[in-house]
């Protein structure tokens, strides 16, 4: 493939994917998942504090995962997320959610599993899975035994029906306590219950003497193992405590959203004015080059968006702002150095070919470190400055991409037919183009 | 067009005392003044109220006390240029700290929309401070290797000088103007670590590319040729990159300002660095290289 060819096929491949990123990324507020701190709602950060009979083990906080999974989950929020953060921290993220005070409340309170008996529980709802007890159904003196004293939850199979079933242990008191309530009470109704939420209610066969306790009944698999993780995770293995809490109402997200547009898109406008009066036709290039840069760098927003691997944070648009910077320095580069070589008295052409591959292994080794720094932040930082350095790293990589593929072969086709005729369009006045 | 020819190396001395004075006011302002750190740092409580344009700042005050905000004579109240109100209190419990924000909310009849709550909780400032200073030096050490690999390891080393020269005015400045210093000025000094670099090392690719061909000049002489030869490109590349910050300065909200402010002195700090501080240095230092003591003897200019 000649050279020439090799242009044009770059030339093809940019437009092919401005195309596809304007495919994947209009229209820009449904595509582009916008963070907490743009759309509202209740972002914090808890942190697991031991306390005096445990220690934080990662068992412990994959338990202490589950059940704020299972809080959020109650809480009713759409979109709502737990992700660990560094060794003891989880971050929740409750978009949009309407009583921050409630909401904190939930995440943070110990959680209680019970076992009640039912006729202590007077209420009229019916006792099975998920009803939520209204507050004061049961006196907490009515509890038999808590979570506490459960030591090991987990599934298995019931000899007898073949049926899976949850097995529990109990600790010494626990136990003893359980032996005598079941000899007391069988044929009767027991209500397991977590944060005032019947996880369970089985009846009593059988006395249980040393606190082995199989619950077994129509259980499909999946609702076995989600009894056994509630009795297991029940209450929370430690403390946790508010390391970091946000609440962010909708307004003032979309108000600093808009300023941050508007900041991008004066400067990006400013940046176009400035490169066109000081390079002329070249200039007009970067304009192509910084637009297809801003829609490719959507475009992968986009696609991380709808994989759930990007939402659009406040450091997130500052990250994209300055990229805008970053991708007309690429270009300059390439122009200061053809303006440099055909001054120093190469041909348009053969300056165009050597001038921009220097120019860009410059602009390689001045992102890289970027990149580098960037990449730094992104793994090492917390919170919101990740979203930060995420858009700085995509934006380097696209900034050079474009120069590749698109800034160079333009200034070299542009070289090869315009400038030669016409070098006062390109700043160039009075370089002689067969020199 | 016409080529500059400033003897930028024949004036070091000159480029040495404007970054000591830099230097020194910045550390002197550091040990004196110090920062004024962020509640992201020390736990506390920010509120942040739009939309409030007929309240005053007394009205506010009444509000934090009539709703028991803890400790509500000594939180600060900064109203915006946009008719809203910061509001900074100690208090680091998330639970009190949004319970009273939003009985203040009703006290003041405004909107639960227009109000952001930011509590950060003791120790977690710790937490952030450490990691931040990991991210630096691990970003230190990786630009060290790099350009070590790429260039050599002279140019590393004087790279480095050159952007913490950077840093630490960024931190002077922010000292002597008692701005807050947030985990995302953090974030912006680490992206000065980067943008410090971009003119540095498009002077140092060029002073390579010469020396590669060095005659009858000393190897000052040369670097002073190379700053000179790519002058207009390291000027315009930051002027490209001070526009959008200028425009985050101007438009964005408090959160984008934040960043920006950083951005706008270590960029600016850096184009002068990587001039008035990593090129001479690297050149001063090459120049004892046996090869250039004998260059420079033979062809030091002996004008003064």
């Amino acid at each position: 493939m000649d050279p020439k060819q090799r242009n044009i096929l770059a030339l093809a491949l940019v437009v092919v994917l401005v195309g596809l990123s304007w495919w994947q990324f209009w229209p820009l507020n449904t595509k582009i998942t916008q963070g907490l701190d743009i759309k509202g709602g209740l972002s914090v950060i808890l942190t697991a504090a031991p306390t005096a009979n445990e220690t934080i083990t990662e068992d412990a906080m994959t338990r202490v995962s589950t059940i704020l999974t299972n809080r959020v989950n109650g809480l009713g929020v759409s979109e709502a997320t737990v992700q660990r953060q560094g060794a003891d921290s989880f971050l929740v993220q409750l978009p949009g959610v309407k009583d921050s005070d409630e909401a904190l409340k939930a995440l943070r309170s110990t959680g209680r599993l019970d076992f009640v008996p039912a006729a202590s529980i007077n209420t009229s709802v019916t006792l099975t899975y998920g009803v939520q007890l209204p507050e004061g159904s049961y006196e907490a003196s009515a509890t038999v035994i808590t979570g506490a004293n459960v030591t090991r939850a987990a599934t298995s199979i019931d000899s007898r029906t073949n049926q899976p079933s949850v097995t529990l242990s109990m600790d010494s008191a626990g136990a003893k306590t359980w032996a005598d309530f079941t000899s007391a009470n069988v044929g009767r109704q027991v209500v397991i219950v977590l944060d005032g939420i019947v996880q369970s209610a089985p009846v009593v066969n059988s006395p249980i003497l040393s606190g082995d306790t199989e619950i077994s009944g129509s259980f499909t698999a999946e609702e076995a193992k989600r009894l056994a993780a509630v009795l297991q995770a029940g209450a929370l293995p430690v403390n946790l405590t508010f390391s970091e809490s946000r609440v962010v109402g909708p307004t003032l997200g979309q108000d600093s959203l808009r300023q941050g547009l508007l900041a991008g898109l004066v400067g990006l406008a400013l940046v176009m004015v400035f490169m066109a009066i000081y390079y002329r036709g070249l200039g007009v290039i970067s304009w192509f080059s910084l637009g297809f840069f801003a829609m490719i760098f959507l475009g992968v927003l986009a696609v991380l968006s709808r994989v759930g691997a990007f939402a659009l944070s406040l450091p997130g648009i500052a990250g994209m702002v300055l990229t805008v910077g970053l991708a007309a320095d690429s270009s300059i580069l390439m122009f200061e150095r053809f303006k440099e070589e055909v001054r120093m008295g190469k041909t348009f052409r053969s300056a165009a070919r050597s001038s921009t591959k220097h120019a860009l292994l410059t602009s390689v080794d001045a992102d890289v470190v970027t990149l580098v720094s960037a990449l730094m932040l992104y793994l090492i930082a917390i919170g919101p400055v990740k979203g930060f350095a995420l858009t700085l790293m995509i934006g380097i990589v696209i900034d050079l991409t474009v120069a590749f593929l698109f800034t160079r072969p333009a200034i070299i086709m542009l070289a090869e037919s315009v400038v030669a005729k016409k070098p006062f369009i390109f700043g160039m006045k009075g370089a002689d183009p067969d020199a | 067009m016409r080529r500059s020819n400033i003897d930028f190396l024949g004036n070091k001395k000159w480029l040495f005392a404007i970054s000591a004075v830099l230097i020194v006011v910045s550390i002197g302002s550091l040990a004196i003044r110090g920062l004024v750190f962020g509640i992201e740092f020390q736990g506390g409580t920010v509120m942040t109220f739009a939309a409030a344009s007929d309240v005053t700042t007394d009205e506010m005050r009444g509000a934090l006390e009539a709703a028991d905000v803890p400790n509500a004579a000594n939180a600060t109240i900064q109203p915006t240029d946009d008719g809203g109100f910061i509001v900074r209190t100690a208090e680091g419990d998330a639970d009190v700290a949004n319970a009273a924000f939003g009985a203040v909310v009703t006290e003041l009849g405004l909107s639960e929309q227009d109000i952001n709550v930011t509590t950060i909780g003791p120790g977690w400032g710790k937490n952030i401070t450490e990691k931040a200073l990991y991210a630096f030096a691990a970003s230190i050490l990786a630009i060290l290797a790099y350009i070590s690999l790429r260039f050599e390891y002279k140019m590393s080393v004087t790279a480095v000088i050159a952007l913490v020269h950077d840093v630490i005015i960024t931190l002077g400045i922010y000292s002597l103007f008692g701005r807050e210093f947030t985990p995302n000025t953090m974030a912006a000094l680490l992206t000065i670590l980067g943008y410090s670099l971009y003119d540095t090392i498009v002077v140092f690719h060029r002073i390579r590319e010469n020396s590669q061909r060095l005659v009858k000049q000393t190897f000052q002489q040369m670097a002073n040729d190379s700053i000179n030869q790519v002058l207009v490109r390291s000027i315009n590349t930051s002027l490209t990159s001070l526009i959008p910050v200028i425009c985050l300065v101007a438009f964005g909200g408090s959160t984008l300002k934040d960043f920006a402010f950083a951005l706008l002195i270590g960029m600016i700090s850096g184009a002068y660095s990587s001039i008035g501080v990593a090129s001479p240095i690297y050149a001063l230092w090459k120049e004892r290289e046996p090869k250039f003591q004998a260059l420079k003897k033979k062809y030091e200019r002996h004008a003064a």
